[in-house]
């Protein structure tokens, strides 16, 4: 493997890796956050099972998210030092924004993950309201450094240096916008849609008590929000895509001709040789209308640009189709779930066959988020930098960056595994109410007995 | 402000993260390696004191080293590419041993310390928490060390991948950093274990910070030896302009072991995060003004105004809205506590109201007893229920759809005012 293939899969692999983790972690602070505060007001014990159980839960998750983000800082300097040596002046300002709002999410969820036996109770929930908000804007800043990789701003380059650096431009690059709240909506999306899923399992399973209709019930309800907003945010995208990076946008539709009156061909095989997509289902001036919001608007091809510019073209078009299917039927569920609900007199609906669907959306919405980031970076390929610096320029020289990959992909398996076990343990436990501090010492409860719905 | 005022000011905020790194995140690999050396009959009560101590403030002492890295490449692009490039293999190790003590931690206080898996972790846990410092240890000693050549722009690296930092003296570095962990973490949990009542654990602890507290010593003093001759710039520093810190880093070292020999637990803490603080301090302002010894100085590898200005800013105000929230959490966790509180009441802490709340509520939960084992009928949540759940979420949509909005409007404004400095690009990409 040479060193600029191996640079780029360990990259892939920690950043797919890390994206699961750190997509739940944003999203689970907010689920926790909701069902506490409902807990405290209503003095309802089940609500604050379940915030408990997502603590835990989150408490796996932002640990592994936040140790593989740190070997992520690293491997920027590890993987891509040439690639850091021009750019971290330019984008470390967005890192720095995010290092302080992580750096208060981890103080804020120290004290909610280990101050139930702390704090008071309106203090411990005051304390999740931080951990959501940071959380998401961390996000925020980290995406706005990928964007600004997408659509580089805020910088001058004078022979193959950049001056005259505007971090602040560079911070507000036209993609950053939409590109951060797609991702953030996309957290939200996945954790309300992986909640509302594992307790169908567990209604599937016949326990059909509040703890698990609750579950069901606050997992649908943030998908119920986040899937629409993200239909509006990602044809902004769309749209964004269309004006910044043609090129991008023709690679993800596999469009190889510059075409007025462009059709949306979806799936298929493209292939770059012949310029022919095979066996797509092609939807008339569809991509027209949804890039330039006009269906005789001309849409630029592939070919305007030289073929060594282009993207790797099966993988991009079909990851993104993937994604945008995906995101199509992920509208009919909460459609179908509140239908249901109505229909049934105001019951969250328990039908087996509808339950099944909501264990099937669970993992489908990681296959979506993933398939979405494969899009995103192969579509910017072969530049790491669009039309700036090459990926193959910003890799390390040094040898042995395939044997780096290999360990870190031992790694992220091990530690893959470990957290999937450990989730699978939390959910198989008794749905009790147990403070953290008596998962370290021993197995008895520390304080009073435990208060909770059998399982 | 000149552009060498800011890079010095932006070094020394690389340095305070760092010097918080190493009092706060040294003492988590401390914890580590004396969870290794948990012997005998409290060996159990030892690793779970250690991880009550840890447990709540380690994440967010990790993150004083993330800001290292992100101040570093912000402010100094060229110090990270080359340290990364020159001193690839030991912080590929290093950065494995970060991964798994953070995982290894956590995993191993979920699974319970006793069971299968969970000693498994805790085997790694340990492990990875004395290699990691030890190899941090060792690159800071490469650097100091004046193998790492750097010219040229953009900037080459030569430097042998192996050599630079197996040197006797970066090992001492390394050793010296294991130490250094080991101490500041026994005199915290003396102090820790005082406070939790346990005075037999508080005992054990001490006596492990005093013999830590010697073999760092002589590590240190090893170190010192070495770096006469193969860290030269670093020694006739520490014995020059850093003069004032390398000796108030010894006297600091005496008075943390006479505070602990005389069982000042307090007092002890605050000495061996001072003396901590002074062999950063004598190490920094030795080696000044370079980086990587003898190329890179702050100087030569400052990012332009326009990017330590707003940097500096933005960390500044950062650290302003960080401080106060990690006193907090410090003070929560540090001082002593309490495990069971009232149910009511100004004491009353979460886990003991959540106990006197009845299992589930009754008024609109017909039919449902939540305490009982067997399966109970379906159960529905009224629409008032509904209504009080949906308000919050309701709330945090229009939250973001209003953010979307705003952001959208300041994409089209920004688009219509033509202001993109892409366009201002004075050369093409070389292909």
């Amino acid at each position: 493997m040479s060193s600029d293939t191996a640079a780029r899969a360990s990259l892939g692999v920690s950043l797919a890796f890390h994206i699961v983790f750190a997509a739940v972690s944003i999203g689970l602070p907010l689920m926790f956050c909701i069902a506490e505060g409902i807990g405290l007001r209503r003095r309802d014990a089940t609500w604050y099972i379940l915030a408990r159980r997502w603590s835990r839960a989150s408490g796996i998750l932002f640990v592994v998210g936040a140790v593989s983000g740190t070997a992520l800082s690293f491997e920027f300097g590890l993987l891509w030092p040439r690639f850091m040596g021009f750019a971290s002046g330019i984008v470390g300002l967005m890192f720095t924004f995010e290092g302080v709002a992580f750096f208060i999410e981890a103080i804020f969820l120290g004290l909610y993950l280990y101050g139930w036996d702390r704090l008071s109770p309106r203090t411990h929930w005051l304390c999740s309201i931080p951990v959501v908000i940071s959380a998401a804007l961390a996000s925020q800043f980290i995406v706005a450094v990928n964007s600004w990789m997408n659509t580089p701003t805020g910088f001058q380059l004078v022979n193959g240096k950049a001056v005259n650096i505007d971090p602040f431009a560079a911070m507000f690059n036209p993609a950053a916008p939409a590109q951060a709240l797609h991702m953030l909506i996309a957290a939200y999306q996945v954790t309300g849609f992986t909640v509302a899923a594992v307790y169908a399992v567990g209604l599937l399973r016949k326990r059909k008590n509040p703890y698990h209709i609750r579950g069901v019930q606050l997992g649908m309800i943030l998908a119920t929000v986040m899937v629409p907003l993200q239909a509006i945010v990602g044809s902004w995208i769309g749209e964004m895509i269309a004006r910044q990076q043609p090129e991008k946008l023709a690679g993800l539709e596999s469009l190889f001709h510059t075409t007025t009156g462009a059709p949306l061909t979806l799936f298929g095989w493209p292939d770059a040789s012949t310029q022919q997509i095979y066996f797509g289902i092609a939807i008339p001036k569809l991509l027209s209308l949804l890039s330039f919001n006009n269906p005789n608007a001309t849409v630029t091809g592939l070919d305007a640009y030289a073929q060594n510019t282009w993207p790797s073209l099966p993988i991009t078009h079909l990851a993104f189709d993937t994604m945008a299917t995906l995101g199509g039927l992920f509208l009919l569920v909460p459609i179908l779930f509140w239908g249901l609900y109505y229909w049934k007199k105001r019951t969250v609906p328990t039908a087996r066959w509808f339950l099944w669907v909501l264990v099937i959306s669970g993992p489908l919405t990681f296959v979506a988020l993933e398939a979405g980031w494969v899009a995103a970076e192969l579509g910017r390929q072969p530049w790491v930098i669009y039309n700036i610096m090459r990926t193959s320029d910003g890799s390390t020289t040094n040898p042995g960056v395939g044997f780096f990959f290999f360990i870190f992909l031992a790694i992220y398996l091990a530690l893959g595994v470990a957290s999937a076990g450990l989730l699978l343990r939390l959910a198989r436990e008794r749905k009790t109410f147990v403070p953290e501090k008596s998962s370290l010492e021993t197995s008895q409860p520390v304080s009073g007995e435990p208060v909770g719905v059998e399982s | 402000m000149s552009q060498l005022t800011l890079a010095t000011l932006a070094a020394l905020l690389g340095w305070i993260a760092l010097i918080a790194y190493a009092v706060l995140g040294g003492a988590d690999f401390g914890g580590g390696i004396w969870d290794l050396f948990a012997r005998g009959r409290t060996a159990a009560r030892e690793r779970s004191a250690i991880a009550g101590a840890m447990g709540p403030v380690w994440e967010s002492n990790n993150i004083w080293l993330i800001f290292v890295l992100v101040i570093t490449w912000t402010a100094f692009p060229i110090v990270y590419a080359s340290v990364s490039t020159a001193l690839f293999i030991p912080i590929t190790f290093a950065l494995i041993g970060i991964v798994l003590r953070g995982a290894s931690f956590s995993f191993r206080s979920h699974y319970g310390m006793r069971v299968g898996a969970g000693v498994a972790w805790g085997h790694v846990f340990s492990t990875a928490s004395i290699i990691t410092p030890f190899l941090l240890g060792t690159v800071a000693g490469a650097l100091a060390g004046g193998m790492i050549h750097v010219s040229g722009s953009p900037a080459q690296v030569q430097a042998n991948l192996w050599t630079t930092w197996t040197t006797p003296f970066a090992l001492a570095c390394g050793a010296f950093a294991v130490a250094l962990c080991a101490v500041l973490a026994a005199t915290y949990l003396t102090v820790d274990s005082h406070n939790n009542g346990d005075l037999l654990l508080a005992e054990r602890f001490r006596q492990r910070a005093i013999i830590a507290g010697a073999v760092t010593a002589a590590v240190g003093v090893l170190a010192a030896v070495l770096s006469s001759f193969q860290a030269p710039v670093l020694w006739h520093g520490l014995i020059g302009k850093a003069l004032p810190f390398s000796l108030g880093a010894i006297l600091l070292g005496l008075a943390t072991a006479v505070a602990l020999l005389r069982n000042a637990y307090a007092a002890a803490r605050i000495l061996v995060a001072a003396g901590t603080v002074f062999i950063f301090a004598a190490w920094g302002v030795a080696q000044w003004p370079y980086f990587i010894v003898p190329d890179v100085t702050v100087d030569n590898a400052a990012s332009p105004s326009s990017v330590l200005g707003p940097l500096l800013i933005v960390a500044l105000l950062g650290l302003i809205l960080v401080l106060p929230v990690l006193w907090y959490l410090f003070s929560i966790f540090k001082g002593p506590g309490t495990r069971t509180g009232p149910a009511t009441g100004p004491h009353a802490t979460t886990a003991s109201f959540v106990a006197s709340l009845q299992p589930a509520s009754t008024s609109d939960q017909p039919s449902t007893s939540a305490m009982s084992a067997a399966p109970v009928q379906p159960s529905s949540v009224s629409g008032g229920a509904v209504r009080q759940q949906v308000i919050p979420v309701l709330a945090f949509s229009l939250a973001v759809a209003a953010a979307t909005f705003i952001t959208a409007l300041y994409d089209a404004v920004r688009n219509r005012a033509g202001s993109r400095s892409r366009h201002s690009r004075t050369e093409a990409p070389s292909p």
